[in-house]
């Protein structure tokens, strides 16, 4: 357990960082602007523009520096954060504390906007008294606020959203992942003081993004309308500082700006694994339970040749989640859709990599958890259906024409399902 | 110079309660320990069909809350799928600090040992067959009677396989058996002589269960849950023996007790080993030991009091199992039945060896068991069994046990090592015996399913025996008649480690049998040391 001072504790990420250090057994205490509405968090005031010492609790082990000026309106100049880093440090080196900066991908020493540059400078005096420096990727999940939530209501309202070109791109992480990674930087005493970047290693298209926002987040379709970053370039070139504060260019200009970050490292050395966007985008933070279930509905759908009782489909998923990390397997769209399409990969011909023995291992989970039931008793023994020897040579010749007729359609669509099987490997891996 | 006990027994298994009786009888103190384990998952008191029919919760009893049936997918045996038994095996090798490479281990902590969940199997060695043992046949006959008479066997019938199971004079009438054994039994009537010829006989199983109520136990009641524990009591478990030990004052009894050690001090052996209750270490002395834990177990702590390095020769069968097709009965009603073996056969075979085996209603068992083997898509695979599997049986088959080539090792931790694999023998005499029994029962208008026979992994029989043989002149690593291992006077073994051999046929009796006959001379031997 440590004793932990968060500036910014109110905020998007600090709230999230906040509940999840509490929940783990740490002491928290805030450091902000206003009172925290939510808890019985201990709070302290803390103001970055109008800096003034506070008394930070003697036994503080940690301080999370998150607070960072967001507002459209009244900037605060590089000098002023960067003083308010300097005080903060000074407070903890006196009671011999961490200090994590949470920074930005944005941070450049030559950064286009005051926001980057500023960061930097933060980083750099961090650095140099032996602090810790956290850049996040594209945050987005949990609560609709900060950026995320911005970018949420806009994709829900605007008729036609940009898609820039060039497309500037975004690594996106989901707020539970980053404020897992920012906890085990709290918790663990054997990393170095430098830089971590915290983000999806695989940078995607801005407009990807949003459209992901829109599909898993929204459920809803958008249009997309091509600008040029030139023309946008162009239009903050050509109008004052003021313009571009009220439109909130400047941030779309460090957009256009950020650096891809090397990231996979820093993750495995953190020992963090991150959600996929789709699964991240769901409401819940994670649809891994949603799609299990229709995983679950398909398998068994396919072998009880009805539709299973739901809690047919929950005991499979609990079984998935008990026995098999509750991966799921990703099984083609159109498969979950019709689970007899299932016919076609439920065969020996492709048995022989890891995607086929975990699909081996879930077909046979699916036909336990199938059978053990009144359903499945009356599916796999006949108990209470008719009986005989012309019903059993029907279920004989239906079950032989079934599967030559099915080993047949394989023939035909066999190259298309090697490619299949064989993206959906890589996803497993 | 004075001892907690008498004799200490270690196990409570069927060779631990045959030693015991005759000491309890003599009068000795006793002290019997085992892991204690007990049955957690209760059954459904309805028939298997009935349950399985209107059971919202059969998944709880037959896939388990902890999802033990996906668990164990790959174990070798439907019965370490089930829940309900799940107690019999449970941490038997951590516990006992066994390890396995390349062969199955399975063992048992439960009260009662493996007897919690076998297949009842029960066979008389002939004088030929006894011919390795170091004493004569006369000196375990009476032990042959004694136990079968306790333990309640049935399947007397004047078949062909009598004087191969040699019991009937103690044996209840056969558990009735199920119309597609009936059909069978009466193919075979009329194609014996040529069946014999090809050296395939066959005759009702002679089993552990009971056909007619004895004492607290019932007969059986055809309820077919015989694989997922029988609640009667009509398959005779060890644990059905101590109600009776417990009449006598001079039995004391401790569960939980997992053996880890023996010393031997100035005033007898020190037994220690750790309680399961509340962690401890702890220790009792007695004149005698009596090691029943099983052969792996027994073979441990024998391997590290004497510190043998050597790997000591461990017997198992080597298995398959088939499935044959009635098709005359295709279509034929799913009824419940008894769930073990209903008709035996054995097998000669080339160089003299022979096969044993049984076949089995399928009603008990899940019907994923089988869909996993068939080569079909699974939709099409259920199709397939739901319309076959009611006109099948399911038959397992033994071969001699020195055709494994599997050893036990001790490592310097103590920790024992069990290793092994089939002979070169082995796939040779399982093609030559599927070929037979493929002819064998294709004359008796019946089909063992070609793609059916499958050769089980080594160590899957659970039959392990042997690494401590009984011989006229022992060595280190074997036991004199008495099973008084050398080196170790004092400490009998009475399990299967101190077969000297292992047939294709039933071998439990004979270990029970054998520890009567030992329990009784050591009763002797301390009634002889009292009065001298």
């Amino acid at each position: 357990m440590n004793n932990i001072v968060v500036t910014g504790g109110n905020g998007y990420i600090g709230s999230c960082f906040t509940a999840v250090a509490t929940e783990r057994g740490h002491h928290v205490t805030i450091a902000s602007r206003q009172q925290p509405a939510f808890g019985n968090v201990p709070w302290l005031y803390f103001d970055l523009a109008s800096y003034k010492a506070f008394d930070i609790p003697f036994d503080t082990d940690i301080l999370v520096h998150l607070a960072a000026n967001i507002s459209t309106t009244g900037f605060l100049d590089i000098d002023t954060e960067v003083a308010a880093a300097q005080e903060l440090i000074k407070l903890t080196k006196k009671v011999n504390a961490k200090f994590i900066f949470v920074s930005s991908q944005a941070a450049r020493e030559h950064a286009p906007t005051d926001y980057g540059r500023s960061k930097w400078h933060i980083e750099q005096v961090v650095l140099a008294a032996g602090g810790w420096v956290v850049r996040p990727g594209q945050v987005y999940g949990g609560e609709l606020r900060g950026l995320y939530g911005t970018l949420v209501n806009s994709v829900s309202k605007l008729l036609f959203l940009p898609a820039f070109v060039p497309p500037p791109r975004v690594q996106p992480i989901h707020l539970f992942d980053f404020a897992e990674g920012l906890l085990r930087l709290v918790e663990r005493d054997d990393l170095p003081s430098r830089v971590y970047c915290l983000a999806d290693p695989i940078p995607i298209a801005f407009s990807s993004f949003l459209a992901e926002i829109a599909a898993s987040r929204l459920r809803c379709k958008v249009l997309f309308l091509p600008i040029p970053t030139l023309v946008i370039k162009f239009f903050i070139k050509v109008t004052g500082t003021n313009w571009q504060k009220r439109f909130g260019l400047t941030r779309l200009n460090s957009l256009f700006d950020l650096p891809d970050m090397t990231t996979a490292s820093d993750l495995e050395t953190l020992g963090l694994s991150l959600r996929s966007l789709p699964a991240g985008l769901h409401p819940s933070g994670n649809d891994n339970r949603r799609r299990l279930l229709r995983e679950a509905k398909a398998l068994l759908t396919y072998i009880l040749k009805e539709r299973p009782d739901s809690v047919l489909l929950r005991r499979y998923v609990r079984s998935i989640e008990a026995l098999r990390g509750g991966r799921v397997l990703e099984l083609p769209e159109i498969v979950v859709r019709f689970p007899t399409l299932l016919s076609l990969i439920d065969s020996t011909w492709w048995r022989t990599d890891k995607l086929a023995a975990e699909f081996a291992w879930r077909m046979d989970a699916a036909t336990v958890i199938a059978e053990a039931s009144p359903a499945g008793a009356s599916r796999f023994l006949g108990i209470s259906q008719s009986e005989g020897m012309f019903r059993s040579i029907c279920l004989l010749a239906n079950a032989v024409f079934g599967e030559v007729f099915w080993r047949l359609m394989r023939l035909f669509v066999s190259p298309i399902l090697r490619l299949a099987v064989v993206s959906a490997s890589k996803e497993l891996q | 110079m004075s001892v907690d006990f008498d004799v200490i027994v270690v196990g409570s298994g069927p060779a631990g309660v045959s030693a015991t009786f005759p000491l309890i009888e003599s009068g000795v103190q006793v002290l019997m320990v085992d892991g204690g384990k007990q049955e957690d998952v209760p059954l459904p008191d309805d028939n298997f069909l009935s349950a399985r029919t209107y059971d919202n919760n059969q998944w709880i009893w037959m896939v388990g809350e902890d999802f033990h049936a996906l668990k164990m997918r790959d174990a070798v045996s439907p019965k370490l799928r089930a829940p309900s038994q799940t107690y019999a095996f449970a941490s038997f090798e951590s516990e006992n600090q066994i390890k396995s490479r390349g062969f199955t281990v399975v063992g048992s902590l439960a009260k009662g040992g493996l007897s919690n969940a076998w297949g009842c199997g029960v066979a008389r060695l002939s004088g030929v067959e006894l011919a390795e043992f170091p004493f004569t046949t006369s000196e375990i006959d009476a032990s042959y009677e004694k136990v079968s008479r306790r333990i309640g066997i049935s399947g007397r019938s004047n078949d062909d396989m009598s004087d191969y199971f040699g019991l009937d004079e103690y044996a209840q009438p056969p558990i009735p058996m199920d119309g597609l054994h009936k059909w069978m039994a009466n193919r075979y009537e009329l194609k014996r002589t040529n069946l014999n010829a090809q050296g395939f006989k066959l005759g009702r199983s002679r089993l552990a269960a009971l056909n007619t109520d004895s004492f607290d136990r019932k007969a059986c009641n055809l309820c077919s849950k015989c694989l997922w524990g029988c609640s009667r009591g009509s398959l005779y478990s060890a644990v059905h023996d101590l109600p009776a030990l417990r009449k006598h004052p001079n039995f004391n009894e401790l569960s939980g007790f997992v053996v880890d050690n023996l010393h031997l001090g100035h005033s007898g052996w020190t037994v220690t080993g750790q309680t399961s209750v509340d962690n401890m270490q702890r220790s009792f002395t007695a004149n005698k030991i009596i090691l029943a834990s099983g052969t792996l177990a027994t073979t441990r702590i024998v391997s590290r009091v004497l510190d043998i390095k050597r790997s000591l020769t461990l017997l198992s069968n080597p298995t398959a199992a088939f499935l044959i097709w009635v098709p005359r009965l295709l279509g034929t009603k799913r009824i419940n039945g008894f769930g073990l073996g209903q008709l035996s056969y054995s097998l000669a075979l080339s160089n003299g060896s022979s096969a044993f085996g049984s076949t089995f209603s399928t009603t008990g068992i899940p019907m994923s068991e089988f869909a996993r083997h068939v080569p079909m898509a699974r939709r099409f695979g259920v199709d397939l069994l739901k319309g076959i599997m009611s006109s099948c049986v399911v038959g397992n088959l033994f071969l001699p046990g020195q055709l494994t080539k599997a050893e036990a090792k001790s490592s310097d931790s103590g920790t024992l090592t069990v290793s092994g694999s089939y002979s070169s023998d082995v796939q040779p005499l399982m093609e030559e015996a599927r070929n037979k029994l493929t002819k064998a029962y294709w004359s008796m208008g019946t089909v063992l399913l070609p793609s059916s026979f499958t050769v089980g992994k080594p160590g899957g029989d659970i039959h392990y025996s042997g690494t401590l043989p009984m011989r006229e002149t022992p060595v280190i690593g074997e036991t004199n008649s008495m099973g008084e291992v050398k080196g170790m006077e004092g400490v009998f073994v009475v399990d299967g480690s101190c077969l000297p051999n292992l047939l294709a046929k039933s071998h439990t009796l004979t270990i029970m049998a054998n520890a009567d006959r030992i329990g009784g001379l050591i009763a002797a031997k301390l009634r002889s040391g009292s009065t001298a």
